[in-house]
């Protein structure tokens, strides 16, 4: 048997079932019904694609915009005639923001790429974990400290930046570590990723609140009786969590995860106080504004073809530069959510219930 | 079935544990996978805010290169709401700010992830197209946005709303409701960067709704607009609590409040006036720090009351 695609199969099945508009047409025997149905269908189908098309117009546009200067060859730059295709297309400042002394971008890539996973894995562990405990394992208190939930998703990082620069410079839980080293100081983790591991796996990392009180919503949505069946079957709490509700909850604990993975990625805040590292590729992003002129003229001296064509004082030319780092920067975010996107599904949360 | 072979002869160490109630194991566990965050939140969030609040009811000096704070009780507040003829201002306008937005820009994300969602050609393309506002407004890419808003070019390029205006007005409405309108049609282009998270979080929230719920719904005949009223909005509303904190929230940390004759960020005037250099003006940072957080905390609390009678839950 040979395989079909998704679509022939669809249309078999609607030739066997004789429920295709198309099929009732050839086969004469359509009625008015059927005719409205059809008829309403296109124009949802039209309203949809005019709408969705607009809105993602707007929301191209600042990208297209930066594409248009990267590519745009160094002789044409600023040319005022220039509204959406670049007159003379060159790769001159991808390849300039590639290089070592711009972004040094495989190396760097490789190093967010890893750094971020653990942020993500931590992260939505941890969050995880609390919204359950939120929605299901209530206790005594749980529903004050719900309100700290709703607190640190309101307080501004800005406000407790100096403390938690403190709390990092002289780390110290209890007390424990100053006893153990016996000098009675913390441990100095400021410029080391594992400050910012522990604030993740602490879920205090970027806009934690924000996931817990997500995941929360998302687990109270779920009907209570499959947690039910598993412990009366005589499943652990753990057991249940990871065999069940995270099972039941995958949308949700995606969503969480897409999201965990794009702000870690960009963040630029908690790298800047915690952990400069420059191989991080937002922070080195974010400090490259400041001094691209510099970071140009280094780049130019390494390569002679470049030397004749880069002015790095040129305001149109530091600009396409930048442009091309920031595409650098936000294309492999991009390809993840292209691939990441296709398991977003329609959830079966309530298979195997029956007569509910 | 799997034969389960730990039945017999439970560890001894563990029978204090088997004799528990199951509400208190339930609350037992509940502290266990509490526990990671309940250390974070005391190390590295409420020490903090603990501090700040203690700050903004001191006056600090500065002595041998530390901050040293005096009780002085409500002092800083009656600065800063009092003599600085800034902040009031700036709260009240981020406030009606507030109020103006979030409505529409919920409403706006859950339009978005409702076309978005379903089984249409290329949805996989704009789905991805939608993820673009969030990276754009993490930083990455800023600086062009700063530069000159490219939004309301990109609008103005796509279509004049200018006669749709001249429309409205000339149509006998009332002009509050036609202003408030105008203004909801000229902001469409830059609410929609900045609902990106929330049409996430509704695409999430709409795939977990059971697809036999709405065969249920089209066997009783149901009409779309029925079937969204009584499936899908029930169903996505504890997602509207998610994202009505933090479209607030957000809306609050991202405020532009009028600053002399420019505008300026709320946040970022509160940072200003804290690292201002003289010592007492930490502890005025701290007081709007304070009212900031109490006016948010506030405004989350009546809305999500309110909003959170009509939520559906299962349990």
């Amino acid at each position: 048997m040979t395989k079909l695609s998704r679509k022939e199969r669809m249309q078999k099945a609607q030739e066997m079932a004789g429920i295709s508009f198309w099929v009732d047409l050839r086969m004469g025997r359509l009625t008015k019904y059927a005719v409205q149905k059809q008829v309403k269908r296109i124009v949802a189908m039209i309203f949809r694609y005019v709408i969705l098309i607009c809105l993602s117009f707007v929301v191209i546009t600042p990208l297209w915009n930066l594409v248009r200067d990267a590519f745009t060859a160094p002789a044409v730059l600023g040319d005022k005639s220039t509204s959406w295709i670049p007159q003379q297309f060159s790769s001159i400042f991808m390849d300039m923001a590639w290089s070592k002394s711009l972004m040094n971008y495989l190396p760097s890539l490789a190093y967010s790429l890893f750094n971020t996973v653990i942020l993500t894995f931590l992260q939505v562990l941890t969050t995880g974990l609390a919204a359950y405990s939120f929605a299901r394992l209530k206790f005594k208190g749980s529903g004050i400290l719900f309100f700290f939930v709703v607190l640190t998703i309101v307080v501004p990082t800005d406000s407790i930046m100096l403390a938690q620069y403190a709390a990092f410079r002289n780390f110290d839980i209890f007390g424990l570590i100053g006893l153990i080293n016996g000098s009675g100081a913390g441990l100095n983790l400021i410029d080391k990723p594992a400050s910012q591991y522990i604030l993740a796996a602490t879920g205090m990392g970027v806009k934690s609140g924000l996931y817990i009180y997500f995941m929360r919503q998302a687990v109270r949505g779920l009907p209570i009786s499959i947690e039910e069946a598993a412990h009366v079957d005589g499943a652990g709490f753990l057991r249940t969590f990871f065999g069940i509700v995270v099972p039941s909850m995958s949308g949700a604990i995606l969503t969480v995860s897409v999201l965990s993975f794009l702000w870690n990625y960009t963040d630029t805040y908690y790298t800047g106080l915690l952990n400069r590292n420059t191989h991080h590729l937002a922070y080195r992003y974010s400090q490259l504004q400041g001094n691209v002129r510099w970071d140009m003229d280094s780049a130019a001296k390494a390569n002679a073809d470049w030397l004749t064509v880069i002015n790095a004082s040129d305001p149109f030319m530091q600009t396409a530069v930048i442009s091309a780092c920031a595409i650098l920067v936000v294309v492999p975010l991009l390809i993840m959510y292209a691939f990441v996107q296709k398991r977003f599904v329609q959830g079966a949360a309530r298979s195997g219930l029956g007569g509910d | 079935m799997k034969k389960d072979k730990k039945t017999a002869a439970p560890k001894p160490g563990l029978s204090w544990y088997k004799r528990m109630d199951f509400s208190k194991k339930t609350a037992l566990w509940g502290m266990i996978f509490l526990l990671p965050w309940l250390i974070g939140l005391i190390f590295f969030f409420l020490r903090p805010v603990v501090n700040t609040v203690w700050y903004s009811l001191c006056s600090m000096r500065m002595e041998n290169g530390k901050f040293v704070g005096t009780f002085n009780g409500i002092e800083n507040l009656k600065w800063v709401l009092g003599v600085n003829a800034n902040y009031n201002r700036m709260i009240t306008t981020a406030l009606t700010n507030m109020l103006k937005e979030v409505p529409f820009q919920i409403f706006l994300a859950l339009f978005i992830a409702m076309l978005l969602n379903g089984e249409y050609r290329g949805r996989g393309i704009f789905r991805a197209i939608f993820v673009i506002p969030i990276i754009l407004a993490t930083g990455v890419a800023t600086f062009k946005l700063r530069e000159a808003s490219l939004t309301t070019v990109a609008a103005e390029a796509v279509m004049d709303m200018k006669w749709l205006e001249k429309l409205v007005i000339n149509s006998g409405i009332p002009e509050e409701l036609t202003s408030l309108l105008v203004t909801y049609v000229n902001d469409i282009f830059t609410v929609v960067t900045t609902c990106g998270v929330q049409v996430l979080l509704f695409l999430s929230g709409l795939q977990a709704i059971s697809p036999t719920l709405y065969e249920v719904a089209k066997m009783e005949g149901c009409t779309q607009f029925e079937t969204f009223c009584k499936i899908t909005l029930p169903m996505v509303s504890p997602t509207i609590l998610v994202c009505l904190v933090y479209s607030i929230a957000e809306s609050f940390a991202t405020a532009t409040v009028p600053y002399n004759d420019t505008t300026m960020k709320l946040t970022a005037y509160i940072r200003q006036i804290t690292f201002n250099g003289a010592a007492e003006y930490f502890g005025y940072g701290a007081a709007m720090s304070l009212i900031y957080f109490v006016v948010t905390l506030v405004v989350i609390g009546v809305i999500c009351g309110i909003v959170s009678k009509g939520v559906f839950y299962y349990d």
